[in-house]
């Protein structure tokens, strides 16, 4: 075998003991006809996905996570899309500088970011909404919009803006026939990746999230301390088939797009 | 009636300057070339006309309407770009129509008059195929198409043909004198390719570190080039170094031991430097040819051609010299004795340092 072949194999091998076996070995339980959550099962069954359905709080904290996640989206997409076509356009200095704060919720611990907000939406009156979530959400979001957006913007041709440009097109025109389709992949993935951010993030919603606002997460999270149930490992399945999907999605975008380029 | 006027451009890059003082006058429908090695300012110039660059001092007018601080999407200029720049996400009517669209032009108007420049540059066929499915001479007459479906008052080429093979390159060259002919619209392409500027521009401006050097007809730069640096540019040359010495009855040209006779009234009376055409040295003359100097010379090396065979010649006390002669019964061998023959006649009297 030559040595860049066992490097693969290593690498390989290692991923797979770190992130896929722990999976493997969780994931099963949720089919688990027993209340407990280890092995032997004592049978298979799907009973504890009629619970998640049909019980409250999980169909409820679903919901409320699916309408953040939604709004958060959205608002990072609008936020970190124009930051990083804002960017684009800054000279070198600015850009670097710009660039440097456009991240940084990235690199600010979430406890702070979490308690900062809850002062902040406290003084206004919104504490305990939707609309807190999705604006704290849309801040760690923004950031994951903004380096997708930036690596297609960079990678596009500028001479093609240009091209726009010396026919008359004007910036707004040149925007949605040449920069936007042709970057259009990047946006997306960064819109997925902010729509998992939010659907799975536990730190910020722990200081913002109310009784009428509970997020899957939280759900998730007082499950854990207050009663270890298979339904907790059923919710965790139903999250990673959620996040699988959007992974396939973003697959098939970016070979729909080479193809078309 | 002046179409463009280009008058005392300064262009500054922080302490460096980049262009010095430019101006230039192009008729409407004139084909100019600005010619020059890289970094000698001829891109900048370009940039400057379509408007991707500001100036830091003078001005360009079109038709008198000053336009210097116009963006470009405001100037009605047509641009070809030496990388294409065509949109990869549109088919090729799709590319060619985008300035009709962004002129909201009526569907079926688009429609024709997208077919008709597709026929223009004979690319009716692909109509329906993505740029990347095209070869690059292709690609190039795609954005040539584009660049003048919406009737621009002026069209800037830059290095069109860099990115192509020869034979390709002469093809597109006489159907961009061609499109240029029945369009009559005014084209102003920049190159480094002097092959390309002379076979196909009414006028030449040749640039040099941010300096229009000499600007005229390919004739004019050939046969009269103002400084060293145009007369080395285009087309070969030889340059001897000397005085010019105009005691005697015959003015004459001292080099080395030869004294080479003076016509031609267009010759200044002084320089330090003769530039003579390869085509102008005479190999082997005839006994009868007087108002030259003979001098025996040796073939160093010699490039065969076909129509004719290029020599490089040594004569004593000279540079090493370039001379045609036609190779109509053989070559002559390297290392072979030949007389060559040299006067004033076409030659042209240079100064150092101009």
């Amino acid at each position: 075998m030559s040595p860049s072949r066992i490097v693969f194999a290593v690498s390989v091998g290692f991923g797979f003991a770190f992130l896929i076996l722990p999976l493997a070995i969780v994931l099963p339980l949720a089919f688990n006809d027993s209340t407990f959550l280890n092995y032997p099962m004592s049978g298979v069954s799907l009973r504890w996905f009629d619970v998640v359905l049909n019980q409250p709080p999980w169909l409820f904290a679903m919901a409320n996570s699916f309408k953040v996640a939604v709004g958060a989206m959205a608002l990072s997409v609008v936020t970190g899309g124009l930051a990083a076509m804002g960017v684009m356009a800054s000279g070198r200095v600015a850009a670097l500088v710009l660039s440097a704060l456009f991240v940084s919720p990235l690199v600010v611990p979430s406890v702070v970011l979490g308690v900062a907000m809850f002062f902040i939406f406290a003084r206004f009156g919104l504490s305990g909404g939707h609309l807190s979530l999705i604006l704290a959400h849309s801040v760690l979001g923004a950031p994951l919009v903004f380096l997708s957006a930036m690596t297609s913007l960079k990678g596009l041709n500028p001479e093609l803006d240009r091209a726009g440009a010396s026919m008359g097109a004007s910036r707004l025109f040149r925007f949605r026939t040449i920069i936007l389709p042709l970057t259009a992949p990047g946006f997306l993935i960064g819109a997925m990746f902010a729509f998992i951010t939010s659907f799975d993030e536990v730190v910020v919603a722990l200081f913002l999230s109310s009784p009428q606002s509970l997020t899957l997460p939280i759900a998730l999270f007082s499950g854990l301390r207050d009663q270890l149930e298979p339904t907790l490992v059923v919710v965790a399945l139903m999250l990673s088939m959620i996040s699988a999907l959007f992974l396939l999605v973003v697959a098939r975008l970016q070979k729909a797009t080479e193809q078309k380029a | 009636m002046a179409q463009l006027e280009i008058s005392s451009i300064d262009k500054f890059y922080g302490a460096t300057q980049a262009l010095f003082d430019v101006s230039l006058t192009v008729r409407k429908g004139e084909f100019v070339t600005l010619l020059g090695p890289s970094g000698s300012g001829k891109t900048t110039l370009l940039k400057i006309l379509a408007g991707f660059e500001s100036v830091s001092a003078g001005r360009i007018t079109l038709n008198g309407r000053d336009v210097t601080a116009l963006a470009p999407e405001r100037r009605n200029f047509g641009l070809v770009f030496q990388g294409y720049a065509l949109f990869p996400h549109m088919t090729v009517f799709d590319n060619v129509a985008y300035p009709l669209r962004v002129r909201r032009i009526p569907r079926d108007e688009i429609a024709q008059r997208v077919a008709e420049m597709l026929d223009l540059v004979q690319l009716s066929r692909f109509a329906q195929r993505k740029p990347a499915a095209l070869s690059g001479g292709q690609q190039q007459r795609v954005a040539l198409a584009r660049a003048l479906v919406f009737r621009p008052d002026l069209l800037l080429l830059d290095e069109p043909m860099s990115a192509l093979d020869k034979k390709l390159r002469g093809d597109l060259q006489e159907q961009l004198r061609d499109i240029h002919r029945s369009l009559g619209t005014t084209f102003i392409n920049v190159t480094h390719d002097q092959e390309e500027a002379m076979h196909m521009s009414d006028t030449i401006a040749i640039m040099n570190h941010g300096r229009i050097e000499q600007a005229g007809s390919a004739f004019a730069l050939y046969r009269h080039p103002g400084s060293r640096f145009v007369a080395e540019f285009v087309g070969k040359s030889n340059f001897l170094g000397g005085r010019a010495d105009h005691s005697g009855n015959q003015p004459v040209f001292v080099t080395g031991s030869a004294r080479i006779p003076l016509a031609g009234p267009g010759l200044p009376p002084d320089g330090t430097i003769l530039m003579i055409r390869p085509e102008d040295v005479v190999l082997n003359p005839p006994d009868a040819q007087t108002n030259l100097v003979r001098l025996p010379a040796k073939v160093l090396s010699s490039t065969y051609s076909g129509d004719r065979a290029l020599y490089t010649l040594a004569a004593e006390g000279l540079p090493p010299l370039l001379a045609y002669g036609h190779a109509r019964e053989g070559l002559h061998d390297n290392g072979g004795a030949v007389t060559v023959g040299l006067s004033g006649d076409g030659a042209v009297l240079l100064s150092e340092g101009v």
